[in-house]
């Protein structure tokens, strides 16, 4: 009994010295830096309010997300009067960053409506004509971008290839003839539609007017970067600040995360409603 | 969920979305009783479609041994255990298809494979039913048996892969039925991988999208079967148009099959997807497994098979199976031959009817030798 009266004392006396805790943020404000963090680490993020967003499973379209997974988020944001960031982070105690049969890496995204106005699309990936801009991040992405091969062996440790048919020797390693013949067997490479491979940026630009209507965006503008912590993922996401929202703006954010160890991919996700968001004007 | 009619099931049921059939629908006949497993046409697709990075496990195409070979793992008995025992009442399937029998959440009831489930494409090969302890031998009756089941999509008329995807990367082609999935569109999602009863879907993890048969369609836009059915050795393979039951001709060498002589059924008609390959059963098989596999309709084409050698028309239509490369949608017999016709009634091919047979006697007089090598 002793020790742990010890350790009971210890908690009561750290509650007593930290004071009352922070009213809870019930919006998102984007404070203003003269440079934006590129990663989740760097100091500027501590001058930045934390909003803890709850989160919903996604149970109105099927295929529904029955079972709860990650119940909150916590949310900040920053910008330089030119592009907004945000750091996202949560639980997960079971990183999944390989894609594979009935594998399904983690993964976050952050959704604005395409206008910032006081009336805001569903926040279900908006409405036939009333679009949502998404910036979406997937843990196999940032493992790629991090510098692990484009090989099956990256993947499955244990597989073993006896013979592709433009590793032939009388095609030269990486040359244009034998990327176009691979590409012959990887028609989802060739149209461009790179949902695994080979990428510098973790995230995508994509855009939507309700369920199942995602589709990439006309160009691509995101940078993100996401990392492991010892208790789940924090990841950064930055895009251009939408033009219908300068500094002193209010529009509405909203997000979602899918744990993959549990089978959470497309629709099946936890997501949350429309939060706030408020551009800081510099003081 | 809208209504729809399956004829495989003889009622109407649940469907995603409402009925739309292709203005032709391609479809093929194996005859299972002539597959000796070589996996010829296993190859013939694996080196046209699926040599790339991340396909290493996939087979469009695969023959497995049936009972106990599965290509993914347990991909029948599992489905099979997951909907429970159903009933057919006369022809009618009174149990509940995949769609109907869905969970909360979800547009299919299916199941997903993992990496391990793809890693023994050839398990159970040439395993029989129950042992074959020493001594045993054919006494005119099979004790234990096995045969092979070629597998491709099913194409089907209602396809579950289809109806699964939350974002509609799945069609099927009004032109000729054929299912592909738009690799521009697919986000890899596995929904319909989950899906297919079939398990003929598979994720590739290299392009992060999922990748199926694809009917070889630039071959037969072109009127040429598919590879896996010109290169069947074993010629069990006719691919072709089939038309609904009501509009059945008996030119057309499938719908001749299928629904005049009623000799090829589908896989699984239960499942509710009305798969559009369909099967000879193999006639040295017990029933219960048949119907379990193919439906009612197992009995009957059973007995119609085991008579097809007294009956010209049926016999001569299977001598047309493997004979060209060319998609015959007529036919007709011509005395003791028998012809395979282009859609304007142009002569293709012209085979004898039947092959003439010489039976060699075990033993020969002449050399004084046994020819077979059983003692």
């Amino acid at each position: 009994m002793k020790p742990v009266l010890t350790v009971a004392a210890g908690i009561v006396l750290l509650a007593a010295c930290s004071g009352p805790p922070p009213p809870p943020a019930t919006e998102v404000r984007a404070a203003v830096v003269d440079r934006l963090p590129d990663s989740h680490g760097d100091t500027a993020w501590s001058g930045a309010p934390v909003m803890d967003v709850q989160m919903l499973p996604q149970d109105l379209v099927e295929p529904r997300l029955l079972a709860p997974s990650v119940s909150r988020v916590q949310v900040q944001a920053l910008h330089d009067g030119a592009r907004l960031a945000f750091r996202l982070r949560w639980e997960d105690t079971g990183a999944e960053d390989h894609p594979g049969p009935a594998r399904f890496p983690d993964a976050c995204a952050v959704q604005l409506p395409r206008v910032a106005a006081a009336d805001v699309p569903a926040p279900q990936m908006g409405e036939p004509g009333r679009p949502v801009d998404i910036v979406y991040w997937r843990a196999s992405w940032q493992a790629s971008a991090d510098g692990r091969p484009d090989t099956i062996e990256a993947l499955m440790p244990g597989a073993v290839v006896d013979h592709y048919p433009f590793a032939a020797p009388s095609l030269e390693e990486g040359s244009e003839i034998q990327r176009r013949f691979a590409d012959r067997y990887a028609p989802a490479r060739a149209l461009g539609n790179v949902m695994e491979g080979p990428r510098e940026q973790p995230v995508q630009d994509l855009v939507a007017e309700g369920p199942g209507t995602l589709r990439p965006a006309a160009s691509q503008s995101a940078t993100g970067r996401g990392a492991r912590t010892a208790a789940g993922w924090e990841v950064v996401l930055a895009r251009p600040l939408p033009a219908s929202l300068g500094p002193g703006g209010r529009t509405q954010v909203a997000l979602a995360v899918w744990e993959g160890g549990r089978d959470e991919v497309g629709s099946r996700k936890m997501r949350s409603g429309w939060v706030p968001l408020v551009v800081e004007e510099a003081p | 969920m809208a209504r729809v009619y399956n004829w495989q099931i003889g009622r109407e049921m649940s469907y995603w979305y409402p009925d739309s059939r292709p203005r032709r629908q391609f479809a093929a006949v194996f005859d299972i009783n002539k597959c000796i497993a070589c996996q010829t046409c296993t190859l013939a697709c694996k080196t046209t479609w699926t040599s790339g990075k991340g396909q290493e496990s996939m087979l469009w195409n695969n023959v497995e041994t049936k009972p106990y070979g599965f290509y993914p793992l347990a991909w029948d008995v599992k489905l099979l255990d997951q909907l429970g025992g159903q009933a057919w009442q006369d022809g009618r399937y009174e149990g509940r298809t995949l769609f109907e029998a869905a969970p909360a959440g979800e547009r299919v009831l299916g199941w997903r494979p993992e990496e391990q489930d793809y890693a023994y494409p050839n398990v159970g090969e040439d395993d029989c039913s129950a042992p074959v302890d020493g001594g045993a031998h054919f006494q005119g009756m099979h004790e234990a048996w096995f045969f092979y089941l070629a597998r491709i999509c099913n194409h089907c008329t209602y396809p579950a892969c289809l109806s699964s995807c939350p974002r509609g990367s799945i069609y099927k082609r009004p032109e000729d039925g054929i299912v592909l999935l738009d690799q521009g569109r697919c986000r890899g999602y596995q929904e319909c991988v989950k899906a297919c009863p079939y398990k003929k879907v598979f994720y590739n993890p290299m392009t992060g999208t999922s990748e199926k048969c694809i009917a070889c369609f630039p071959k037969m836009e072109q009127e040429i079967q598919p590879q896996c059915f010109v290169n069947c050795i074993g010629k069990i393979r006719l691919a072709g148009w089939l038309s609904t039951p009501d509009k059945a001709s008996p030119d057309n060498p499938l719908d001749y099959l299928v629904h005049i002589r009623k000799v090829a059924l589908p896989l699984f008609p239960q499942f509710g997807l009305e798969p559009n390959v369909y099967y000879i059963p193999p006639v040295h098989v017990p029933l219960p497994y048949l119907r379990q596999l193919f439906g009612p309709g197992a009995d009957e084409a059973v007995r119609i098979y085991r008579e097809a050698p007294g009956d010209p028309d049926l016999s001569g239509l299977m001598a047309l199976f493997g004979c060209t490369e060319s998609l015959i949608p007529r036919w007709r017999r011509d005395g003791k031959e028998v012809v395979g016709l282009s859609a304007d009634r142009r002569e293709v091919i012209r085979v004898p009817a039947r092959e003439p047979v010489r039976v060699l006697p075990a033993y020969d007089r002449n050399l004084g030798v046994y020819r077979t090598n059983i003692p």
